[in-house]
């Protein structure tokens, strides 16, 4: 994985690069410098020569002689590294330095201008050698003149000098990798946000990427978010086939029912049973393709309305009073009037319906719907005084099975949708005990996150 | 008895009316909604069963026109998606009842009766007593200018005091009424009914007479 990292690779290539140009400039940086050295020695040699080429004459035999000889103290100690030599074709003149020994001649036919080369010398050293042809008179005669010097000093300076610009352009090698990695890291910023902003679309699909990124990121962004709305018209569309699907099932499964009836009241009865439970099973499949579409449509359109719980639980109760066991249940209802949950109201109403109808089922006399708002989440609770669950039965396995039957008789569907729908609006839902003694479902939505504050904003206008 | 069925699709309706018939009722059948709310509009039934999705005039509108023009026939509400919102939305138009479909004819005959039986209930229309007025075909109550919708429980519980206006019922008494049995559990609920029963019709109309039990406001101890 972190060889696709585009954060490795930008520095890995910043690094790589500021390292050659360094390495270049390096060697460029030192080839000056002994060019450099090297200029300063040829012009410290030419003083010296042209202080011997004053008093330097040739003898009647052609033999070169100098009155003065240079200065130089080296210039009398054997191998001192600074030589000269005078040579005529009838004889020739040196350093006492160069002891024995001579400077190696030209090769090629040396100019009257001062040259400088490099070649092997005496005593195995290397040789910066200064030369020019002179002519001391009028009669025409050429005299060689070459000044040297040993190249041990100019090659000492140059190392020193290559050591100290490598440790510098090192230092600054790290500098400029420190400040690559610096504009990495500014520079993919955006896309850090992208990501982020990625999690929370995977999290929440109605969530979309924020349209002030830079310039360069816009497409990308743009192009998700086209993607994303595609998306979710795509399974809005399924969903609402699905839903149409389900719906109009349920007409011909009526009447179905209606000729097993006829068929009951004809004496068919083993039919008339066969065809109720073919009817019952596809009701109950119908229902919760339909719960689960509901709960799909949700998690793509969002949450973005706070339900008016008081109203809703109201208008649920209403509903359930008249039916048979509703209709002997009291409602305790306690929900502050500023108690409100970030679900849109016909999805609370699926969810406290199918709670409330469940509560119910089990109360014997009273059923509790309680609102709190502890700072850190959103609680309805719903309780009843019915048997509760039996012990040892796991509150997950129930839920997710949508079978909160206390008395151990299926359930059925109903609460499906309840589990599918507090998962899609990023709520959680426990089982408890209630003040009342029966069964309490609690569901709970955390408080503080972007779809609370939206649905307190909504609330407030 | 004469009922409307008011169904759209053949079978589904044919098999009411004969199974309405059989339960020894006079059963008329709509096919849509503009003919039934003619016909609720125009004519006395007993009930009325109404599928909601109608052609021309769906059937939450028709319910809706009823209740409007002051027909006040119980209806039942038979609905095809079964969700709660739509549950709700019959009640709040007005229905008694829903059934889902698919629903057992058997279910659905019994639950015209009870609406049949809760209708006809007594005699006297409406009892007032004090601020309350009870009327006691549509299990409302008003109290001073305000229309107040009560749960079946609420109104029995009213009902029993209305009609015993000289006397304190006790907790046993009530939930004898109320349930048929008096059992564990039987005050707390209904000092429950009696909490939210007051805070629909105010706090001063229903009076605890401690250790005693329950009277409507202004009977004598």
């Amino acid at each position: 994985m972190r060889r696709r990292s585009l954060r490795i690779r930008l520095l890995a290539n910043a690094a790589a690069a500021t390292l050659v140009a360094l390495g270049l400039a390096g060697t460029g940086i030192t080839f000056l410098f002994s060019r450099h050295i090297e200029r300063r020695e040829a012009v410290s040699l030419t003083a010296k020569a042209q202080e011997l080429l004053t008093t330097l004459r040739l003898d009647p035999d052609g033999r070169p002689v100098v009155a003065q000889r240079p200065s130089d103290s080296r210039y009398a100690k054997p191998a001192s590294g600074l030589y000269w030599q005078v040579s005529a074709p009838t004889g020739s003149l040196h350093s006492r330095s160069l002891w024995d020994q001579s400077l190696p001649r030209p090769k090629q036919a040396i100019a009257t201008e001062w040259t400088l080369r490099r070649t092997a010398g005496p005593f195995g050293h290397g040789l910066l050698i200064l030369e020019r042809v002179v002519r001391p008179d009028t009669t025409n005669r050429v005299v060689l003149v070459q000044f040297a010097t040993d190249d041990e000093a100019l090659k000492t300076a140059r190392s020193e000098f290559e050591r100290e610009i490598a440790l510098s352009l090192a230092l600054l090698w790290l500098v400029l990798v420190a400040a690559a990695y610096v504009q990495v890291m500014l520079g993919l910023y955006p896309l850090r946000r992208v990501g982020r902003e990625l999690d929370r679309l995977l999290r929440n699909p109605a969530a979309r990427l924020s349209s002030d990124h830079p310039q360069e990121v816009q497409p990308l962004t743009a192009a998700i978010n086209a993607l994303a709305d595609a998306r979710a018209a795509d399974l809005d569309r399924a969903r609402k086939r699905a839903g149409d699907l389900a719906h109009g099932l349920k007409t011909p499964l009526a009447a179905m029912a209606a000729q097993s009836h006829r068929a009951r009241q004809a004496g068919a009865i083993e039919a008339a049973d066969g065809l109720d439970r073919v009817i019952a099973s596809a009701s109950a499949t119908l229902e919760a393709e339909l719960a689960r579409a509901r709960a799909a449509a949700v998690r793509i359109a969002g949450t973005d309305k706070a339900a008016y719980i008081a109203q809703v639980v109201d208008d649920l109760v209403a509903v359930i009073e008249r039916t048979a066991k509703g209709e002997q249940i009291v409602f305790q209802v306690d929900l502050p009037e500023s108690f409100r949950v970030p679900v849109s109201t016909g999805d609370l109403t699926e969810m406290v319906g199918a709670l409330l109808e469940n509560a119910v089922k089990f109360a014997t006399r009273r059923v509790g719907i309680t609102g709190i708002t502890d700072g850190l989440a959103s609680i309805l609770c719903i309780g009843d005084d019915g048997p509760g669950l039996p012990e040892g039965r796991s509150d997950d396995a129930l839920i997710r099975g949508g079978r909160l039957d206390e008395a151990g008789q299926g359930h059925g569907f109903g609460l499906a949708i309840v589990h599918d729908l507090v998962a899609a609006t990023e709520g959680t839902i426990d089982l408890g005990v209630s003040p009342l003694g029966g069964l309490a479902v609690s569901l709970r939505w955390p408080t503080g996150g972007r779809d609370i504050e939206r649905a307190q904003t909504y609330a407030n206008d | 008895m004469r009922l409307l069925v008011v169904e759209d699709d053949p079978d589904v309706g044919e098999n009411l009316v004969a199974s309405l018939r059989e339960a020894g009722f006079v059963v008329e059948l709509a096919t849509d909604g503009k003919d039934a709310w003619f016909r609720g509009d125009t004519e006395d039934y007993a009930a009325v069963v109404l599928d909601l999705g109608l052609p021309q005039l769906d059937g939450l509108s028709v319910l809706k026109r009823w209740r409007r023009e002051g027909r006040d026939f119980p209806v039942l509400v038979l609905t095809a998606r079964g969700d709660w919102t739509e549950k709700v939305e019959g009640i709040n138009a007005g229905a008694d009842d829903y059934m889902v479909k698919p629903f057992a004819m058997g279910e659905l005959v019994a639950r015209i009766r009870g609406l049949l039986r809760r209708a006809a209930g007594h005699g006297s229309p409406t009892v007032t007593v004090g601020r309350l007025t009870i009327h006691t075909g549509q299990q409302r109550a008003v109290v001073g200018d305000a229309d107040i919708r009560l749960s079946p429980l609420e109104y029995r519980f009213l009902e029993l005091l209305i009609h015993q206006p000289d006397r304190v019922m006790s907790v046993p008494a009530i939930a004898e009424h109320l349930y048929g049995t008096a059992g564990q559990g039987d005050t707390n609920a209904i000092e429950a009914l009696v909490t939210r029963l007051r805070r629909k019709i105010g706090p001063d109309i229903v009076e605890t007479r401690r250790g005693l039990g329950y009277a409507l406001a202004g009977a004598t101890p």
